[in-house]
């Protein structure tokens, strides 16, 4: 979520330090930040501002997709104290309005739905300070009341709606109906598409009309939208069914700042706060009456208490925190615990749904603990020597032996994909579609692989190529694991067996420091005999030759060598590549010539 | 660029394992002198074994079509996305024969991921997975292992005796999220000292998740989570490798290109 430091500091008295002080903070103790972004005023004047954007986890997604989340988070870390519990001042629903009625039809996709009623609002521009703030955001300002209901989003965590009263129908009264859409059932949302409905997808409907109005946590609908000229309107702050809402989201293509928080499940308690502030700020930039509010909440959320003991802290973390320690750290994260003993035992802040005991209770205080504290007050302490018995790998021995083996022969290991073009088992979801098949043979890939290296032979400097796999493969409703190899004689598969060892022998393991980059474009190859005085070493021609080759050679070696009289004949094959292009057989040429001309000069002779 | 040695080639040339097996190899003969034993498991894996009984909720969008293989035609069978399964094959086989913790194993092994690839990501790839269950494993106990771990193998050169050199490794923690542990985190790595090597002196490099077991992934394997506790780690070998060489592209691992190859 992208968070302004602007935004971030309504919560507090004390001046935030920079962003990249919070950035470190929260990296270091709850999430990981994807990027700090410095801006500058817009007009060239007053303070700039930055914009974090920071990775919620999704156990987090609860109650951190929202400034109040971060600020609370931030308030922990660097033990600033919160301004007050800004954006959650109120939460009863009063007064009580019969002028809309709510019926959920299905309460286990929307355990809350509260509606509130204002009339005679005047529609217009925001503040520029909330068009500012939105902008922060990558908003757009749409109109007062739409916005209000944005900012309420982003600054508390709760997503809401406003619908048009006066488009919908009245009879004795406004009607709003939560109820999953029938098949074929159509909406047109608020961005003009039209989207077809399925019974498993949670909609908004007209009572009065039975016309579907919004995709339930997802979208506004266009027919009851906020224009201009509304008068009345009626808010949405409701608690919906995560699943539902990414399922829902997901088969439509729309994802939204909404759907995303209902997809993370939140309280169902922050639907008054949220229609609180809506409201609150509704009245102060379009003004209108509130006539009241009505509020389905058919099984309210429980408080809960979690408790763990300052000795599993302790031992799970490896530290010697004490309870001091242990009681500052939540007393930051704004949930003060009691002791009994050296038991502690806290109520659960309402919105933070992952501290779910009895799921794993303790530990998602353990882990409060380590965060806030710092992981890096966790020591660095290794394991004491095992009691039990190391076993040997008897297929990893196999894969061992077979290994040393083939390459003391020669061959090189490679490893192939496992998928190919038939096999006897076909993945279903493949994202490219090519190659669904589950290989039942390592050959197919064997010679592919063989025929590709044998184009590079000289290169390689290899009289021939040989190759082997260890790998995977399915057949005969088996997965098995299979030696393959392949060299100009054929290729050949046989099953791994498995060998029994008392101990691991202790192999060589590869000496390389660097890799370096080979060149994608084709070698020329030139070979070069020639006759040189007894007593002239292969290595003096070497260094004359490859003085002379010049930066294209890569690659050489003495393929031949025999006396005659007072004379040596030497053989080098020289391999030319470019880095950068294809080469002719003009570059090799010239390069050859300036040998030649070496050659020469030594009195060598050319054979 | 940098161009390519100008090697003389041997008379009598033999062949070279691919670096992820030269780096398994490393990686057991390190973890192996600490008590851990190589396992291993199916690349077919059941969704129990995948995902539930590591504590991945049936909605979680990891399950989602677009990460996971699923094998056509055979209900609740997928590629396995993590060697994470072997988590949970090595407990519930312990638990079966009487055997109770502690339990230390590595799991180095291919696993999945539905995605396209480019130079840093493969549909196929290999981890390395570390689980440690005992009375009072704990979460310095990883960061100690880890630490370890990487000092040993950034200190090794080709695993003999001769010519090693003295390195230091720190190990830091950063908090994340997993459903099959909790503790939760990140673990980033430094290499620090003169023998570092250059291009990896003295940065943090970022590793790999970890974390300390979740109790519902001992129980769900049969495991007392009452009495035991334990961490859990899974880092990519191909990136490690990447690091270790400086090898640009991800898909050279699996492109059996003896140009490749034949540098290890």
């Amino acid at each position: 979520m992208k968070i302004s430091r602007e935004w971030l500091q309504t919560y507090f008295d004390t001046p935030l330090p920079s962003a990249e002080e919070i950035g470190h903070a929260l990296t270091f103790h709850a999430f990981e930040i994807e990027s700090v972004e410095s801006v500058k005023p817009q007009d060239g004047h007053g303070a700039g501002n930055d914009i974090l954007d920071v990775k919620v986890t999704p156990n987090r997604g609860h109650d951190c997709l929202s400034y109040r989340g971060i600020a609370k988070e931030v308030s922990a870390i660097l033990n600033i104290s919160l301004k007050d519990d800004v954006g959650l001042r109120k939460s009863h629903m009063e007064p009580r309005t019969n002028v809309v009625s709510v019926h959920i039809e299905n309460p286990e996709l929307c355990a809350r739905y509260v509606a509130g009623y204002i009339k005679g609002v005047k529609v217009g521009p925001s503040p520029k300070w909330l068009v500012d703030r939105l902008a922060a955001m990558g908003q757009h300002s749409i109109n007062n009341v739409v916005d209000a209901t944005n900012y309420v989003m982003f600054n508390i965590g709760q997503p809401l709606h406003a619908f048009d009263a006066g488009k919908l129908k009245e009879n004795n009264g406004y009607s709003i109906v939560v109820r999953t859409a029938k098949n074929g059932e159509k909406i047109v949302a608020l961005d003009e598409k039209e989207f077809a409905l399925k019974d498993s997808m949670l909609i908004i409907v007209d009572g009065n009309s039975d016309e579907p109005i919004g995709i339930a946590g997802v979208k506004g609908g266009m027919p009851a939208g906020i224009s201009e000229a509304t008068k009345d309107i009626i808010i949405e702050s409701a608690n919906f069914n995560g699943i539902s809402v990414r399922k829902t989201a997901q088969a439509l293509k729309l994802r939204t700042d909404a759907s995303q928080r209902f997809e993370q499940q939140i309280s169902p308690e922050l639907a008054g706060y949220g229609m609180r502030a809506a409201a609150e700020l509704i009245n102060e930039f379009a003004g209108g009456e509130l006539v009241g509010f009505v509020d389905e909440y058919p099984a309210p959320q429980q408080k809960k208490t979690v408790s763990v003991s300052l000795e599993k802290i302790n031992k799970v973390l490896g530290t010697q925190l004490t309870q001091t320690d242990i009681e500052d750290a939540f007393t930051r994260l704004g949930a003060p615990p009691r002791w009994q003993g050296s038991t502690l035992t806290l109520e659960v802040p309402f919105e933070r749904l992952d501290l779910n005991p009895p799921a794993g209770g303790p530990e998602d205080l353990v882990e409060e603990v380590g965060r806030i504290v710092g992981y890096d007050k966790v020591p660095a302490v290794e394991l004491p020597p095992f009691e039990g018995e190391v076993e040997i790998n008897a297929n990893f021995c196999a894969a061992e032996h077979a290994r040393e083996e083939l390459v003391a022969k020669g061959y090189s290991e490679v490893v192939t994909s496992v998928f190919a073009d038939k096999g006897e088992r076909v993945v279903a979801n493949k994202v490219d579609g090519v190659k669904p098949y589950l290989r039942a043979t390592l050959t197919d890939g064997l010679k592919e692989a063989f025929d590709r290296n044998n184009r590079n032979k000289d290169l390689l400097g290899l009289d021939e190529i040989r190759l082997f796999e260890i790998g995977t493969i399915w057949k005969g409703g088996k997965e098995v694991i299979l030696l393959g190899t392949i060299d100009k004689r054929g290729a050949k598969e046989i099953a791994l067996k498995t060998e029994t060892a008392v101990a691991y022998n202790d192999l060589a393991t590869s000496h390389t420091d660097r890799y370096q980059p080979f060149s994608k474009y084709p070698a020329i190859v030139r070979d070069i005999a020639l006759w040189v005085p007894t007593g002239t070493s292969a290595d003096e021609v070497e260094s004359v030759l490859v003085h002379h080759a010049g930066d294209l050679l890569v690659k050489h070696w003495k393929f031949d060598e025999f006396a005659k009289g007072d004379k040596i004949s030497y053989a080098f094959r020289l391999v030319f590549q470019s880095f950068d292009r294809t080469l002719f057989d003009g570059d090799a040429n010239e390069r050859m010539e300036s040998i030649y001309t070496a050659i020469n000069e030594k009195s060598w002779e050319v054979r | 660029m940098e161009k390519t040695k100008t090697k003389a080639m041997p008379n009598c040339p033999t062949g070279h394992i691919h670096p992820i097996s030269s780096l398994i190899r490393e990686a057991n003969q390190i973890f192996s002198k600490m008590g851990f034993t190589f396992a291993e498991g199916p690349l077919i894996e059941d969704e129990w074994h995948n995902f539930d009984a590591l504590n991945v909720p049936k909605d979680h969008p990891a399950r989602d079509m677009q990460d996971t293989f699923f094998i056509k035609d055979e209900e609740g069978m997928v590629l396995r996305t993590h060697t994470s399964n072997v988590q949970i094959r090595y407990m519930e086989e312990q638990i079966k024969k009487g055997n109770q913790p502690p339990y230390r194993i590595i799991v180095p092994g291919k696993v999945f991921r539905n995605e396209a690839t480019d130079m840093t990501h493969e549909a196929e790839f290999f981890q390395l997975e570390g689980l440690a269950v005992g009375e009072d494993v704990s979460l310095a106990n990883l960061k100690g292992t880890l630490a370890r771990f990487f000092k040993e193998l950034f200190s090794a050169k080709g695993g003999s005796a001769s010519g090693e050199k003295d390195i230091n490794v720190e190990i830091r923690f950063r908090p994340s999220f997993f459903p099959f542990t909790e503790p939760s985190v990140e673990v980033d790595m430094r290499v620090v000292g003169e023998n570092a090597p250059e291009k990896l002196r003295d940065r943090w490099i970022e590793m790999m998740g970890a974390g300390m077991v979740h109790p519902n992934v001992l129980k769900n394997a049969g495991v007392d989570a009452g009495k035991y506790q334990g961490f859990a780690f899974g880092m990519g070998l191909d990136r490690l490798a990447m690091l270790r060489w400086g090898i640009d592209d991800v898909r050279l691992m699996h492109s059996a290109d003896l140009r490749f190859v034949n540098q290890f």
